[in-house]
């Protein structure tokens, strides 16, 4: 399609939702450098200039209800909130998706290898592509599973990548999680929610589904069942009702069919693990855990850990059951070591990285630490080990004592942090006081690894930062988050892909899909179906009187007069 | 079944049940106060909250009433704690229980009062308690699978539900004064049922039977204490020649004996002791099930796995 077919405000004069849309520096995913709509945002775009501030509004609401009503929460010292759920989709082309796709795949693919090599022979160590100190020291390294072979070799059964875009607009890697990454729930609830609240704009264009994570994750988990069990008993190991995610942990138990289990339901017995239920003690075969690691076995790990099951770890050595994701997986999402991952893709893929890292500083290199001790107040310095945003210091926002305090950590501790330069997201459109506002956004897409396969959830979790030029985007901070659209590549058929605009005119008035997406295929003759029975009329007596009851008291009026 | 979750279920039951029958009781108390009793209002009020297990020093006024009975949360007997507490139970069991049926209790919990209701609101709040019961009773016998989860539910709805109508039967006590058997009787929903069954016939034996022994209406202690049973022989297949459950098979067959084969008189003569005598039973049960099936950790778990 050719760029700058629609121009802005030549379809119909523009309402007042798009008036005031102006991007800032950072890269907008919805309007290019020149004013023009991206390709992949027409659809998006026409709508919204259909659209009235209260139009937007009303649905803003539904959705704000629909989670409240739902229950779809995330909690913050205790105290469940809605996650909120901005109505302007983050929208990806087919062709960048692949991209992403791809490069995530490889992510997981070369922490899969290196995983296997650090807690084996280490060979990664002795051909010198990563310092042995590096790896022992990092803090998620655990000498407890050394030797461990999960029994299809998978130990990251899910991965999320979180992923940015430049002002330049190329997609870098901020971080890999390979522990218990989460979000994948509200992807979801976001798109169930979306397709309840606004029909008609999903039938503008092919959005690629995102049900099917459940059954991916299902069949990753069974594949990798100990030996010799054939149908195995999936649980979903959660801390507790007052955890963060435990909305998304009931939910992937309810959509895998699985039992959502606590430490306390669960004990170890001669390296098996048995869950206690109602008829008695019953063998658990494949855990897909949502506890850190550190929780999970107060025989190994913290021993003041009321969450965790006792003797896990024996039971996963022994073979008894499969953890997923595996322990000490940590070592691989370590944020030095993702400094490494570049090498570690051509030394064991013998490939080149397809998504790049963002410029990262190590901070034991002498000359590095020298130049971010320097120009700490435009940078941003993050604990190595840390996940979902914690004790990260954003330098242009820190305040003098705040900046001394972290500078005399770094020097006290420099394998403890990285720097990076502080990086403009790139900005969606998003409705805030019923207008319309640039604000940041990341992608974190989810991978599942079945063993054979890598697979990759179409989309992922978009999540935006709400107030304004924030660029710190977990929930926990006060984020949200937005549907993200993977849109198919065009199909071709003998009917001809429906050009945009015409597309757009029909689905305000057919919001069922059906605007020339579909083939249309012969319909199968089916039987005639067997009409509803309905009872009969109140009042009427059985068949074997003859003459309606009004009829006969009419006779009996008449007989009264006769007589 | 995941005893964990059976034990969420079996509460889920009671709470939302005791939520629709604390609004009964209020509400027909508040009534019977309206439309005049030889009792004081403090010593009307006093003998509901007593009848609920709630310890009122002061003097309680219909106000009060309202509030412990009612719309505070702080209070343990209240009709908000009484969800709350459901909510809370649901939301450990949310992957096993119907979308809709957590829907159901999750936008009950949001629409409870937040601050004071008026006594004026009293009535509309009760009948908004006693729907919000029935819509989850709906849903849950529409979208349920008849699994030992639902026996679970329905063993803890069906306990509660002969425990309160056994305070409700209480409540009609005849040292209250005045006979408040028609009142009770439309508390519970079955005032048109009694007429009907009775061929019109009031009278306060009558009434008493109707509401304890007569199984076929489904608010009585009768029909209550036989769900009670079914819903446990049907859970002990799975855990057969548990000496406990046995127990208390036998403990819910002696009393619908006794209830049953005590002429109704008698049991009118010491309305308070045979009541309690149901509730007794019925703390019983709940206390055999939970040690049964609810089981705890076993402490032993570290001492066995706690060494290489």
């Amino acid at each position: 399609m050719p760029r700058g077919h629609h121009a802005v405000g030549n379809v119909t004069p523009m309402k007042d939702v798009l008036a005031n849309y102006r991007p800032g520096t950072a890269f907008d995913e919805m309007i290019d450098e020149s004013g023009e709509v991206r390709p992949s945002y027409q659809a998006v775009y026409g709508s919204l200039q259909r659209a009235t501030p209260g139009e937007l509004k009303v649905i803003a609401e539904f959705l704000a209800n629909n989670y409240t009503q739902a229950g779809v929460t995330f909690d913050v010292g205790g105290v469940e909130r809605p996650f909120p759920l901005d109505l302007i989709p983050r929208v990806i082309a087919a062709p960048e998706w692949d991209t992403v796709e791809a490069g995530v795949a490889q992510r997981v693919r070369v922490l899969e290898a290196f995983l296997a090599d650090v807690y084996a022979d280490a060979r990664v160590i002795s051909d010198g592509v990563i310092p042995r100190q590096l790896v022992t020291s990092s803090t998620h390294y655990h000498r407890a599973v050394w030797g461990i072979v999960p029994p299809n070799g998978v130990r990251i059964h899910v991965a999320g990548v979180d992923l940015i875009r430049t002002p330049e607009g190329d997609v870098r890697v901020l971080e890999d999680n390979v522990r218990v990454p989460s979000g994948v729930s509200y992807v979801m609830t976001n798109r169930n929610a979306m397709i309840t609240a606004m029909p008609a704009a999903f039938s503008n264009q092919r959005i690629r589904s995102v049900a099917g994570y459940p059954q991916r994750l299902l069949n990753a988990l069974r594949t990798s069942a100990p030996y010799g069990i054939d149908d195995p008993n999936v649980v979903v190991l959660t801390p507790g009702v007052y955890n963060s995610a435990y909305f998304e942990h009931t939910l992937l138990a309810r959509t895998m069919g699985v039992e959502l289990v606590e430490g306390r339901d669960l004990e170890c017995r001669r390296g098996k693990v048995l869950m206690r239920t109602t008829a008695g003690l019953q063998r658990v075969d494949v855990i897909y855990r949502r506890i850190d690691d550190d929780f999970i076995d107060p025989v190994h790990f913290r021993s003041d850990s009321m969450l965790g099951v006792p003797g896990l770890v024996n039971a996963v050595r022994t073979g008894g059951v499969t953890l997923a994701n595996a322990i000490g997986n940590g070592v691989a999402d370590d944020k030095l070591v993702y400094t490494y991952v570049p090498d570690l893709i051509r030394y064991y893929l013998h490939e080149e990285p397809i998504l790049r890292n963002v410029d990262t500083w190590r901070l034991e290199e002498d000359a590095a630490r020298e130049e971010v001790l320097d120009r700490l107040p435009e940078l941003v310095v993050k604990p190595v080990d840390g996940s979902g945003g914690k004790g990260i210091v954003i330098g242009p926002r820190a305040s003098a004592e705040q900046l001394d305090g972290l500078r005399r950590r770094l020097i006290a501790d420099p394998r403890g942090w990285i720097a990076q330069p502080l990086v403009q997201l790139s900005t969606v459109p998003t409705f805030l006081d019923e207008k319309l506002a640039p604000r940041h956004v990341d992608l974190r897409p989810f991978a599942v690894h079945s063993g054979e396969e890598v697979w990759v959830l179409p989309g992922g979790l978009t999540r935006v930062a709400l107030p304004e030029g924030e660029l710190v985007v977990n929930s926990s901070q006060g984020g949200g988050s937005k549907d993200t659209w993977v849109l198919s590549p065009p199909v071709h058929h003998p009917g001809g892909w429906v050009n945009e605009s015409e597309a757009e005119q029909t689905s305000a008035a057919e919001p069922d899909g059906s605007a020339g997406t579909s083939e249309p295929t012969p319909q199968p003759r089916r039987p005639s179906p067997v009409p509803l029975v309905v009872g009969r009329p109140p009042g009427l007596a059985p068949d074997l009187v003859r003459g309606t009851p009004e009829s006969q008291q009419e006779q009996q009026q008449q007989a009264g007069r006769w007589c | 079944m995941l005893s964990r979750i059976a034990e969420s279920l079996f509460w889920i039951g009671r709470y939302v049940e005791r939520a629709d029958d604390t609004a009964r009781l209020l509400q027909t108390r508040l009534r019977v106060m309206i439309e005049g009793t030889s009792l004081t209002e403090t010593e009307a009020c006093r003998n509901l909250l007593a009848l609920m297990g709630v310890e009122e020093d002061a003097e309680p006024t219909r106000d009060d009433l309202l509030r412990t009975l009612g719309y505070d949360s702080r209070e343990t007997s209240s009709i908000s704690a009484s969800w709350a507490l459901a909510r809370d139970n649901a939301r450990r069991a949310r992957e096993v229980i119907p979308a809709e049926l957590w829907q159901c209790i999750n936008t009950t919990w949001h629409s409870l009062p937040s601050g004071r209701i008026q006594l004026t609101q009293a009535h509309s709040f009760c009948d908004w308690a006693r729907e919000r019961s029935a819509l989850f009773t709906g849903i849950a016998r529409g979208t349920m699978v008849r699994d030992d989860g639902w026996q679970f539910l329905l063993l803890g709805r069906s306990l509660e539900q002969a425990d309160m109508t056994s305070r409700m039967v209480a409540s009609a006590a005849p040292a209250a004064g005045a006979t408040q058997w028609p009142q009770v009787l439309r508390g519970c929903g079955g005032h048109d049922a009694f007429l009907r069954t009775y061929r019109g016939v009031h009278s306060d034996t009558g009434a008493a039977e109707f509401l304890i022994v007569d199984a076929r209406f489904p608010r009585s202690i009768m029909h209550g204490l036989i769900a009670a049973s079914d819903c446990l022989r049907t859970v002990s297949q799975a855990k057969p020649g548990a000496r406990s459950v046995d127990e208390a098979q036998r403990a819910l067959g002696q009393l619908q004996a006794r209830l049953e084969y005590t002429p109704i008189e008698e049991l009118l003569g010491f309305l308070d002791t045979s009541m309690t005598g149901v509730q007794d039973v019925c703390e019983a049960v709940t206390e055999t099930v939970t040690t049964s099936f609810f089981a705890a950790a076993d402490s032993r778990a570290w001492t066995t796995e706690g060494t290489r």
